[in-house]
């Protein structure tokens, strides 16, 4: 939930543009993830007019409603304009249209955001870390963590708790530390060594770049199981904005690591493109 | 599944565990399979014997029991029915396909050990398996490390005989599981106190190649372009083959293949036109492990065709019915056996030339490769399929899973967007 | 068969499958769509057979006529709110 606290402050500068242009036909999409809840509205031309993050909550079905009058205040009912779910609450959206999975959505969020039809996806989201290779703005191949939350947002945000600190602010000071390495890949195993390295009195900083080294071990190690082919890698999802693990990416990667303040939308964008390309 | 408790008492096996397994079975039975539209009707069958599986079947072993005769009860496709045919006896599957049974089974083997034996090994100790219970002799064999091992756990509660399959496919391969064949039907001749002779194993060669071609002719149905049966129905059909009176099975089968061919001259389908094909290859599915079928064909994709041991592995290819003589005919029935491409062979080139051919015969959009958690054999093998896959242009998800539900919605994002990548 | 919770199904108890398998076989000819279905267990009680026939209300006078033609044997036609979901991922 803390991971959502980042974009918020969004939400209502961009209102503006939708009440420009009340008229049009708008396609949603609205991509509800274990953390956060994101919607992102395109109109005919394929501009994006509308987004919007809130904290997925308890319940996917009461988060939906929320999105709904949420888009009926940008003038945008969600009965009469085509809209598409996605994310793990994809079947809770009692108003979508469709459901497309996350991981097709991703790759043409990502696709239409960085205007790049060959490129590979590393989606670190709440609960699964997915890597996605596009091929001519197609999923070619991708790949999905095993039912574990090393290397997730989850991960992120259990160790910045016992921190007593939020993920960005983790990140942040992430960058500052070295030579700590957090062992176990159990998000369990690993919460109980950071608090025995707190009563070693090993510095924060030290130990929060032994999380983020840990979280981006674990990714780089699945983006080596497939074949980024030399691909332009970008990165989505929740922890997209956390500079330094997008940096930390790109080292262990030996490749440049794209992002923008709009990937964490990927999804939505996806969903929201989903509408127009399945015709619904 | 109620009218069968005075015989479960007698089989000695614990009726309160039991019952939660009777609790669940119509629930996910329902869910999996009632929910499909326009099931061909020969299926009522089928949907008999699950209502009472643990019933029927096990009633009619018992009194065939009475009658002098002993049951058989094998873990692999490799063991020859024939043999035990031949000599009066009669073989029977076991249950090993449920999470229900699995943590019997960890009480004695390691957590790292693949479903398929802890459910096996659970549903003996446990006592919660009529099929176990019922069972005179059990046949195990030498196809991985986790059972080899298992084995001797089961071995000390239960009368046990081994056959030693080879790990490689040359002639003295072939030649060695031909003496492997001659050892098992020594063994058969005294525990039944019936001679094997020429006639007896040329018809039981038979009643056996008559039930391939009978499964055969199924699996050839589901090659249509419109679909005539789901893959769960033919998986399902698969399953009940290993418990079932071969000759009846056969008979069956044959009426549902009917049904099937008229269903595509009638142009009826199960699934939507342009359903996307999928071929799932890999480990076992012993009943009730509908999970992947399930969930492949509710996330927009239907299955035309496994290339697992409760597939295409079961039945291709059939027993030379031509020979004389005893000798002859163990050798052909090495030959027929040896030609099964399981992972526990090195090099098994064989599997992949299958795999690549059936994915041209049954016109499949994508294939899921998927292995039971903790069998190494097949998540090894797993790289080579994925590769040559690749290269002829065939989509391919790999997935590792176990009978657990836990990773049931994560199992559908990824192969509801496989299904999004070949549409 | 929809799998709406609303949906409400019959379900015919048997005491044996010799008997189920019958009345089936009787529905078929009069083409009554109908599946066989394990008994759910909150109406099963202490019945003597697993197996049970599934159809839709709408048929219900059908299905009795077809029973009264065939003086077909059944222990009980029990009305049973739909137990089936596709998407429950419970699985055996």
């Amino acid at each position: 939930m803390i991971l959502c606290f980042w974009r918020t402050r969004s939400i209502r500068e961009e209102t503006v543009f939708a009440e420009q242009e009340v008229r049009e036909i708008h396609y949603i999409g609205i991509d509800i993830g274990s953390t956060c809840a994101k919607v992102a509205v395109i109109n005919e031309k394929n501009e994006l007019v509308w987004q919007a993050v809130k904290p997925t909550g308890w319940s996917s079905v009461e988060i939906a409603e929320e999105l709904r009058l949420l888009l009926k205040e940008q003038g945008i009912d969600v009965e009469t304009e085509p809209c598409v779910a996605t994310g793990y609450g994809r079947v809770s959206v009692p108003y979508a249209d469709k459901t497309i999975t996350e991981i097709t959505c991703h790759a043409r969020g990502a696709a239409w955001i960085h205007q790049e039809q060959d490129i590979a996806v590393i989606d670190i989201g709440g609960q699964d870390t997915k890597i996605i290779v596009l091929e001519d703005g197609r999923v070619e191949n991708f790949m999905m963590n095993d039912k574990c939350s090393a290397g997730t947002g989850r991960f992120l945000e259990i160790m910045a708790n016992s921190l007593a600190l939020r993920p960005n602010e983790l990140c942040e000071l992430a960058e500052k530390g070295s030579g700590v390495s957090i062992s176990s890949m159990c998000t369990v195993f690993a919460e109980s060594e950071v608090i025995s390295l707190i009563g070693k009195g090993e510095a924060k900083e030290n130990i929060a770049y032994g999380i983020v080294e840990s979280i981006t071990d674990k990714v780089v190690g699945q983006c080596r199981k497939i074949d980024l082919n030399g691909k332009t890698i970008c990165l989505t999802g929740g922890l997209c904005e956390c500079e330094y693990i997008r940096k930390s990416l790109e080292k262990k990667l030996r490749m440049p690591v794209l992002t923008s303040p709009l990937n964490r939308y990927a999804g939505a964008i996806g969903a929201a493109l989903s509408v127009r390309k399945s015709g619904t | 599944m109620a009218n069968y408790v005075e015989m479960w008492k007698d089989l000695g096996m614990d009726l309160e565990t039991h019952d939660a397994l009777c609790q669940v079975l119509p629930t996910a039975f329902g869910d999996v399979y009632l929910s499909q539209e326009n099931r061909p009707e020969s299926m009522d069958f089928w949907d008999m014997v699950v209502a009472d599986i643990h019933g029927i079947r096990p009633a009619e072993l018992i009194e065939a029991q009475k009658n002098g005769q002993k049951v058989f009860g094998t873990f692999c496709i490799y063991v020859p029915d024939e043999i035990v045919i031949a000599a009066n006896g009669i073989v029977t599957g076991l249950c090993g396909g449920s999470q229900f049974w699995v943590s019997g089974g960890e009480k004695v083997l390691p957590k790292s050990t693949c479903p398929l034996i802890k459910a096996s090994v659970g549903a003996r100790l446990d006592r919660t398996c009529p099929f176990f219970r019922i069972a005179d002799m059990y046949v195990g064999e030498t196809t991985c490390d986790g059972k080899k091992k298992a084995w001797e756990i089961l071995g000390r509660d239960v009368p046990m005989h081994i056959m030693d399959i080879p790990q490689m496919k040359r002639e003295k391969d072939i030649r060695k599981w031909a003496e492997e064949i001659t050892d098992f039907a020594a063994v058969v001749e005294v525990f039944t106190g019936n001679e094997i002779e020429p006639e007896k194993l040329k018809e039981a060669i038979h009643i056996v190649n008559e039930k391939r071609k009978a499964l055969a002719r199924v699996f050839e149905a589901r090659k249509a372009k419109n679909i005539p049966i789901s893959g769960k129905d033919a998986l399902l059909m698969m399953q009940i083959a290993f418990f079932d009176d071969p000759v009846r099975c056969a008979q069956m089968t044959n009426r549902l293949a009917d049904e099937l061919e008229q269903r595509i001259q009638d142009g009826a389908s199960v699934f939507p036109a342009g359903t996307k094909r999928i071929m799932v290859t890999g480990t076992p599915m012993a009943i009730p492990n509908w999970k992947l079928h399930h969930i492949i064909e509710t996330s927009g994709a239907a299955v035309v065709c496994e290339e697992t041991c409760t597939g295409t592995r079961y039945f291709e290819r059939l027993v030379d019915e031509s020979r004389e003589t005893l000798e002859e005919q163990y050798q052909a029935l090495a030959e027929r056996y040896m030609g099964i491409n399981c992972a526990c062979f090195t090099p098994n080139t064989g599997r992949i030339e299958d795999i690549l051919r059936l994915a041209k015969e049954y016109n499949v959009d994508g294939v899921i490769d998927v292995n039971l958690k903790f069998c190494c054999l097949y998540d090894t093998e797993g790289y080579t399929v994925e590769a040559a896959l690749k290269e002829a242009g065939i989509p391919v998800l790999g997935i590792e899973t176990d009978y657990d539900d836990a990773d049931a919605e994560q199992l559908r994002t990824r192969i509801e967007a496989f299904v999004e990548m070949l549409g | 068969m929809a799998d709406s919770k609303e949906k409400m199904y019959y379900y015919i108890l048997f005491d044996n499958y010799t008997q189920g398998m019958a009345l089936q076989g009787y529905l078929r000819e009069a083409k009554i769509p109908s599946r066989i279905s394990p008994a759910p267990r909150c109406i099963q009680g202490e019945l003597g057979c697993g197996m049970s026939i599934l159809f839709q209300p709408e048929d219900l006078e059908r299905v009795e006529a077809c029973i009264a033609q065939h003086q077909a044997e059944y222990h009980d036609i029990v009305l049973l709110e739909n137990q089936i979901n596709p998407r429950r991922n419970r699985f055996c």
